[in-house]
């Protein structure tokens, strides 16, 4: 233990002659563990945003009640309440609605000046517990006094269906990214281990632990998989910087996460996955070099 | 006490080829034993089998009460940091000076110095190298090459010195000097064994044992024989 500290200097520094003497391979190595980190950090990105939006939109799900003319409101909210898995229910007026529309529709809002009259009608907002919501609307169906009644349920299932796929893709995704590292990495370390074979024999010899001949192995690994790592933080920080507004915009309705967060995010998941893969990997090519 | 002990012991190389033939050899803590014997007669062979770089074929072998064999593999592997070999081709890490050289045997020794650096340079010095300490060893002759090699096994202030033709490449007063360093580690209770071809330099040394190899047996165990 106190020389594996004592010798920590000369581990670095034997870790970086490795490097250097296998340059090229170790340069395109980085670019290539970058590259898979960033498709990886991409995809986890899009799971992670379509999660988000699926859990803000959970929690908003309602459901739109039109009741028939003449209809007493506030007895039909009452009404409404007694039904199993409703949170809340309130009447919607027109110019609510109108306000509302105008909102979601921002810059293109003008759209609604081509019409006369306010053409939205009020209607009774009912929020629900969204795993409840086939009941509610069947419960719903039953009351004469509605006249037509919106879910939002296949929107949800959309979402819920898109959000399950990306969750196949990245999961996917990471295994292949994972095995993709591992194969580089280990091919590294085999590569400079079948380099450096003389002077692993001649310290073997000299009674040397595996520790003391692997550990600048494994450190090689490590500073491959951590380079690649950061520059494909790099790479996924322009792509948030450049393309995150452009998405916002052309989807304001949809409510994404905030940009520094998913950043923040993607920073603590590269440096966990490249610390991991790159031990695994360097133990892995030490191994099946022996 | 003995730190080498074997018996009956024999060692056939893969392809068919006896080098060592029922030989038994004993060397007790803190002597100094001569090798000698032509080309071939199984010197290197005998420090093969000390060092653990080959087992036995056949009979015992015992190093510092260690069984020599291949199921003892990471107990021989630990027991090397109890010895100073010294290679006939030297087996120097290239691209690395000779101070580092001499460091690299010492970091993992079970007793790792604290003045690592200093003790480095001290043997280098004994070998007459303090000058070449940050030369590259491929930069260096077959001497100083042999002489960093040295180095490096002193420093290790091992047990054990195994050295392998360590004159072969210097020239009569470098080799006898090595010679007389070697010996001069008897006071530190370490055992010396040295295989040579240089009788005539091993004639002048004032004490040690001489194991005369012939054939892979050992032909003669004292100064009386003809070397």
């Amino acid at each position: 233990m106190k020389s594996a500290v004592y010798n920590f200097g000369y581990f670095m520094k034997e870790a970086k002659t490795l490097f250097r003497v296998d340059f090229l391979s170790n340069i395109f190595s980085i670019i290539s563990i970058g590259l898979i980190f960033f498709i990886l950090a991409m995809v986890i990105c899009g799971w992670w945003i379509s999660s988000n939006v699926v859990e803000i939109i959970q929690k908003e799900a309602e459901i739109n009640i039109y009741p028939k003319d003449g209809v007493d409101i506030s007895n039909l909210i009452e009404r409404i309440h007694t039904i199993d898995g409703v949170r809340e229910a309130k009447i919607v007026a027109e110019d609510e609605a109108y306000k509302r529309m105008e909102e979601i529709l921002g810059r293109e809002a003008h759209i609604l000046e081509l019409f006369e009259d306010n053409p939205f009608s009020s209607f009774i907002e009912v929020n629900i517990e969204i795993e409840k919501a086939d009941s509610i609307v069947e419960e719903l169906e039953k009351i004469d006094d509605t006249e037509y009644i919106r879910d939002n349920k296949k929107v949800i299932d959309r979402l819920q269906n898109i959000e399950s796929i990306l969750k196949v893709i990245g999961v996917l995704a990471m295994a292949a990214t994972g095995i993709l590292t591992l194969v580089v990495v280990s091919h590294i370390i085999k590569q400079g281990i079948y380099t450096n074979r003389e002077q692993i024999n001649t310290l073997e010899l000299l009674g040397a632990p595996e520790f003391f001949i692997g550990f600048p192995f494994i450190l090689e690994g490590l500073f491959l998989t951590i380079l690649g790592g950061i520059a494909a933080w790099a790479m996924v920080n322009l792509t948030l910087h450049y393309g995150y507004g452009q998405v916002a915009k052309a989807l304001p309705f949809i409510p994404l996460p905030p940009s520094q967060t998913l950043g923040t995010n993607m920073m603590l998941m590269l440096i966990f996955t490249s610390i991991v893969l790159g031990l695994v990997g360097s133990l892995f090519g030490l191994k099946s070099a022996r | 006490m003995p730190i080498i002990e074997g018996k009956n012991v024999s060692l056939v190389y893969e392809d068919g080829t006896k080098a060592l033939n029922n030989i038994d050899i004993n060397i007790d803590t803190g002597e100094i034993v001569y090798i000698t014997g032509p080309s071939g007669s199984g010197k290197t062979s005998l420090l093969k089998l000390i060092l653990g770089m080959e087992y036995p074929s056949a009979g015992y072998l015992r190093v510092m009460n260690q069984l020599m064999t291949k199921e003892q593999a990471s107990n021989i592997r630990r027991l090397r940091r109890k010895m100073g070999p010294v290679f006939q081709e030297f087996k120097l890490i290239k691209g690395r000076t000779a101070l580092e050289n001499v460091l690299l045997g010492m970091r993992f020794l079970d007793n790792y110095p604290n003045d690592i650096k200093e003790e480095a340079y001290n043997a280098l010095a004994k070998v007459g190298l303090e000058h070449k300490i940050s030369s590259l060893v491929e930069n260096l002759s077959w001497g100083e090459s042999q002489r960093v090699a040295i180095a490096r096994a002193i420093a290790r202030k091992p047990a054990l010195i195994l050295a392998d033709e360590p004159t072969g490449n210097l020239d009569v007063d470098n080799a006898l000097n090595i010679l007389e360093l070697l010996t001069s580690l008897k006071d530190e209770e370490t055992t010396v064994i040295i295989t040579t071809h240089a009788t005539h330099l091993i004639e002048k040394m004032k004490e040690g044992k001489l194991l005369q190899v012939h054939n892979g047996e050992i032909s003669c165990e004292s100064w009386g024989c003809s070397i």
